[in-house]
């Protein structure tokens, strides 16, 4: 099968990570929890993966970086941790629901900065308009997981920063192919998974802090044991209860890969393949690709429809060709709300650094096929 | 001998503290806080060989990771503070 659906998780993942998993399942405690040697390796690796994200995102201090599950999880954090009920909170038009629904549990105002599609001008024009004393925070999807549209983040960091509006990241699609800078941004949080671009295993994710944190898990710690409350310190006031060892591990393998590799070397292999399936694939009558016309606003990450198919049947279709993808709303009703791909959604194609141009033709081949039916 | 140990408030703490002192070429390792260390239960701490410990504070100061508290060990078990 060939799979494009990294978007969801990147499938093939270098052997070191799988090398690595396995390693620690056979070798590694928990961390903080002993000075034996199995604990005391687990610490090891924990803050070898620590410092390897610290220095790709460039985040002064490790203990700064927290494990958390996924990048949900994060976002729940740092969600949680700046928004209180009633408060007025500007996102993009394209956040998934990792980010909605926290908020609207909380009860929040969301109040999107919504802009058309490829159209990163129009975006940061949405948000110098909706920018104001009554914003309390701002939520910023990097890259949206539905088309590949990657934002001006940079930009509106630096409208954040001039009126002081603390800024969530969610660097799901965007961590491990595109330059993130903590310092740079200045950001609050930036919450990200550890199984798309950074390559680890699933139940891996990292959460960037960069602000006051409030755990939504309390439990044990390995530290400040004697306190009924979690301590007041990072990484162990959000790292309730035993770390995913294997996980971390596996992760901090991936971590490698994509420092070994380079974010931009990654990305221009993407772009490449998604360029290459853009052009193939809207020549073919019937199908609508989503598109940026220049490719600079676009990253691994293409949605198309085929006319008088619903995107769930055209997903099931492509299965049977043997080509993974993923239909529908991807968890993201908003993106496509701003799109105006509601209620179908659309077909999603997603590709990775172990994708080929010889996947790309094998799509292309298979759409022509659903397409002349 | 004497050996110390330098309390951390976590173990990454302790953590950033030893390569910090490995970086200034002073031999030392991450431990469990022997008990009667702390008062607030599990920690870490970062154990030094007798006569870094100068050095090592001063190390720590410039690095901005002051242990919360060092303790002398001696030969005979015996444990004393030692100010910072």
């Amino acid at each position: 099968m060939i799979y494009l659906d990294s978007a969801a998780t990147t499938f093939q993942k270098p052997v070191s990570v799988l090398k690595n998993v396995d390693w620690a399942m056979k070798n590694l405690g928990s961390p903080g929890r002993g000075g034996h040697r199995y604990a005391m390796m687990a610490a090891d690796t924990a803050f070898a993966c620590r410092e390897k994200a610290a220095k790709l995102f460039n985040v002064k201090n490790p203990e700064n970086v927290v494990f958390t599950f996924n990048a949900t999880h994060g976002l729940n954090i740092a969600i949680n941790s700046l928004v209180k009920p009633g408060m007025r909170v500007v996102t993009t038009g394209y956040e998934h629901n990792s980010v909605v629904r926290p908020l609207k549990a909380i009860g929040a105002v969301i109040d999107p900065a919504a802009s058309e599609l490829f159209e990163p001008e129009a975006a940061v024009s949405a948000f110098k308009q909706k920018l104001d004393k009554k914003t309390d925070v701002v939520v910023f999807n990097h890259v949206s997981n539905v088309f590949g549209y990657e934002l001006p983040l940079y930009r509106v960091a630096e409208l954040c920063r001039q009126k002081k509006i603390p800024l969530i990241v969610d660097a799901s699609q965007s961590a491990g192919v595109l330059k993130i800078d903590m310092a740079a941004l200045s950001a609050s949080f930036i919450a990200m998974p550890g199984h798309k671009g950074l390559y680890g295993p699933q139940g891996s994710g990292i959460l960037l802090c960069g602000s006051d944190t409030i755990p939504i898990m309390h439990g044990g710690s390995g530290s400040d044991s004697l306190s009924p409350q979690m301590p007041s310190f990072l990484p162990d006031r959000l790292e309730a209860g035993t770390h995913n060892m294997p996980g971390i591990a596996g992760l901090s393998a991936g971590l490698d890969f994509v420092a070994a590799n380079g974010t931009e070397r990654i990305l221009a292999h993407e772009k490449k393949l998604i360029t290459l399936a853009a052009d193939g694939l809207s020549n073919i009558r019937r199908v609508k690709v989503f598109a940026s016309s220049d490719a600079l606003s676009q990253t691994g990450v293409l949605s198309l429809n085929i006319e008088g198919l619903p995107a769930e049947r055209a997903g099931a279709l492509l299965a049977k060709e043997q080509i993974a993808v993923r239909a529908g709303l991807h968890c993201a009703p908003m993106a496509h709300n701003t799109a105006g791909t509601l209620p179908d959604g659309t077909v999603r194609v997603s590709v990775s650094a172990f994708n080929s141009t010889r996947d790309i033709y094998a799509l292309i081949n298979a759409v022509k096929r659903i397409a002349k039916k | 001998m004497i050996n110390y140990y330098l309390t951390c408030r976590s173990l990454t703490y302790a953590q950033r503290s030893s390569k910090a002192l490995d970086a200034a070429r002073i031999s030392n390792s991450v431990t469990r806080t022997p008990s009667g260390m702390s008062r607030e239960g599990c920690g870490y701490a970062v154990k030094i060989r007798a006569g870094t410990l100068t050095e090592a504070l001063r190390t720590l100061r410039l690095a901005q990771l002051l242990p919360k508290k060092a303790f002398a060990v001696y030969e005979d078990g015996h444990t004393e503070e030692v100010p910072i």
